[in-house]
């Protein structure tokens, strides 16, 4: 298409190479060390030892918190994605009409996004407060039961997914962009076919957005599976392990606080893992998508 | 990587609905404005803004609160006097002036290199043609859904052996070498919707790359690279977790972890909240001046993500 191809070609390595240098030693380079570091035994400072697949086996058969590391990681996904998943797409239906002030709902619904996570997170640390926490003093005021919140084992991570439920405006535009680009004439024609609000969002709106369902799905865990600032600020693991998620467990060992050598290989390791079961993740609901994930016949 | 289609007629057409889109044009719900459903339908409305805006309000409020006043039994909603002298205090607990200004040349560098390096690779993937072309945008693109932490470790170690641990380098020079992939694949995009008979005429016209890419191209994008550079502060302002593990002199944290340094239990003390959320409210002004001011472009930025998706 063009006809001086040589110049694009140089123009293009020129406008490309800082993007191309940088993915060589941000993504290349550290995916590369950090799969060999997974199998050496490191502290930083003196050279890594190899210890074959000696991290995974201490990993999974004796280091008393990684298991659970995990299933306090297993607990917040599931609590968290499909919590954030139906009020996501509720909070997008819901400002997905035709009210005044519906934009004034949607701005203020997504206001928690876009202000500082450690700023947020420390607000509802103070909020969730037993004593003097604001959530606590509506609740007993309405003559409703309060709760210890991050102070008990049982409550603590649902406070955690709570908290970043807050930040569900982040699920709902992304909703209200795919809701936004449902064909108005589908409508049309169910309300001439009589169907009813509950039949034209089983047949109509779910289908019409599940691609977005799919990428939302796909997104969200691989998001929860990496929390880290939540359960990092509001808990610091605690309290025992109860929100001690594998993200914080990682950082932990790899950048344990003074006085303590860091477990760099191990922590490598953990990563690993982490990496794989978000691989898996990937790969499994991409794979079943077929399923429950409507498309057009529209040849491409 | 099926999900993500690259159609670009399709992309741009959903691009320019979502502009629209935020003027409430709505098919479904509007069969029947009735009482009862309109009634309803504010009830829920004001239950969500509540919800949102209630814990700011009361972070104000604990932010006028004396001291004492915060730990009150049972705790008072209001406070009794307003002690203004909390946002002078409260930000000089954490040296606020010099983590302000630590956090803003960080986050400036970043978002003018993370847009930078994006746009110039946009250009390229979409308009030039070149060998590899296709190969590095899937990488590009692949390289999004790598887990950040993959890199944590060996990035501090290569970090610390060429001396740039407890520098703010860490924090900027990855944005100039294309640190954020979604910005590229967003670029690419919007590159793609362009149409080519301009770049022909530039050319006729004797312009070379540089000088179509600035003078043409950059004013034609705006739009995405406004988008870009906000989700760029955004990013930046907001990071906790690489500025805690790349800095290690409080002289040289950002906000965010001098924030949260703040409430950190040092052996018992307990924390000042009123202090705190004096700074915390002083701490978030920045993000909701841009969010008010560039609404649209948030809502844009991160809709087309949706959008472009959309099959």
């Amino acid at each position: 298409m063009s006809r001086n191809a040589g110049s694009d070609v140089k123009a293009a390595y020129l406008f490309i190479a800082p993007a191309v240098i940088g993915f060589l030693v941000f993504v290349g380079y550290p995916l590369i060390r950090s799969f060999y570091l997974a199998l050496t035994k490191y502290n930083g400072l003196t050279d890594p030892v190899f210890v074959g697949l000696g991290n995974f086996r201490r990993l999974f058969s004796t280091d008393p918190a990684f298991w659970p590391a995990l299933r306090a990681t297993g607990y917040l996904v599931l609590l968290y994605v499909p919590l954030s998943l139906v009020i996501g797409l509720a909070l997008a239906m819901f400002c997905n009409q035709r009210f005044a002030g519906v934009r004034v709902v949607r701005t203020l619904a997504y206001l928690p996004v876009v202000l500082p996570a450690v700023a947020t997170i420390t607000l509802w640390k103070f909020i969730l407060d037993p004593q003097v926490g604001l959530l606590n003093t509506i609740l007993d005021r309405l003559g409703l039961p309060t709760s210890l919140w991050l102070q008990s084992p049982k409550m603590a991570m649902p406070s955690v997914v709570m908290v970043m439920l807050w930040g569900v405006g982040g699920t709902m535009i992304i909703f209200l962009a795919a809701l936004q680009a449902v064909p108005t004439e589908l409508y049309e024609a169910a309300r001439v076919d009589g169907a009813g609000p509950w039949a034209t969002f089983f047949r109509i709106t779910l289908p019409m957005i599940s691609p977005i369902m799919l990428l939302q799905v796909i997104l969200q865990t691989t998001a929860a599976l990496q929390t880290f600032n939540q359960p990092k600020i509001l808990t610091n693991g605690g309290p025992g392990f109860s929100t001690n998620v594998l993200m914080l467990s990682i950082y932990n060992n790899g950048f344990p606080s003074l006085g303590r050598i860091p477990q760099l290989g191990y922590a490598s390791a953990q990563v690993w893992v982490l990496f794989i079961i978000i691989i898996a993740v990937i790969a499994l609901t991409a794979k079943f998508s077929s399923l429950w994930t409507y498309s057009d016949n529209t040849p491409d | 990587m099926t999900t993500l289609p690259t159609d670009t007629v399709r992309e741009a057409s959903t691009a320019t609905a979502l502009t629209a889109g935020t003027e409430p044009t709505t098919p479904p719900a509007k069969k029947k404005p009735r009482l009862v459903g309109t009634t309803s339908w504010y009830v829920v409305a004001l239950f969500i803004c509540a919800v949102m805006v209630v814990p700011l309000l009361w972070m104000i409020t604990i932010g006028l609160k004396s001291r004492t006043a915060v730990f009150d039994i049972p705790p008072k909603l209001l406070p009794h006097e307003f002690t203004w002298s909390n946002f002078v205090k409260g930000p000089q607990v954490i040296h606020f002036p010099r983590l302000l200004l630590n956090s803003t040349i960080i986050t400036a560098l970043s978002v003018i290199g993370g847009v930078m390096t994006a746009m110039m690779a946009g250009y390229a993937l979409a308009r030039l043609r070149f060998p590899g072309r296709k190969v590095w945008f899937y990488l590009f693109v692949g390289s999004m859904l790598l887990p950040g932490v993959v890199g944590l470790i060996p990035l501090f170690q290569l970090y610390k052996s060429i001396g740039w641990y407890d520098t703010w380098l860490p924090l900027i020079v990855p944005a100039f070498l294309g640190g954020n992939p979604l910005f590229i694949f967003l670029a690419r995009q919007y590159f793609l919707a362009i149409p080519y008979s301009i770049d022909e005429a530039a050319k006729i016209d004797g312009a070379g790359h540089l000088r179509i890419f600035v003078s043409v191209m950059l004013p034609l994008t705006r739009p995405a690279w406004i988008t870009m550079a906000i989700l760029a502060f955004q990013a930046s302002w907001n990071d906790f977790l690489n500025p805690l593990v790349y800095l290690y002199s409080s002289g040289k944290w950002p906000l965010s972890v001098g924030m949260a340094s703040f409430v950190s239990p040092f052996a018992g003390k307990t924390p000042d909240w009123s202090y705190y959320m004096a700074t915390n409210l002083l701490y978030m002004l920045p993000p909701l001046i841009v969010f008010f001011a560039a609404q649209r472009y948030f809502i844009q930025g991160l809709g087309s993500l949706g959008s472009t998706t959309q099959k």
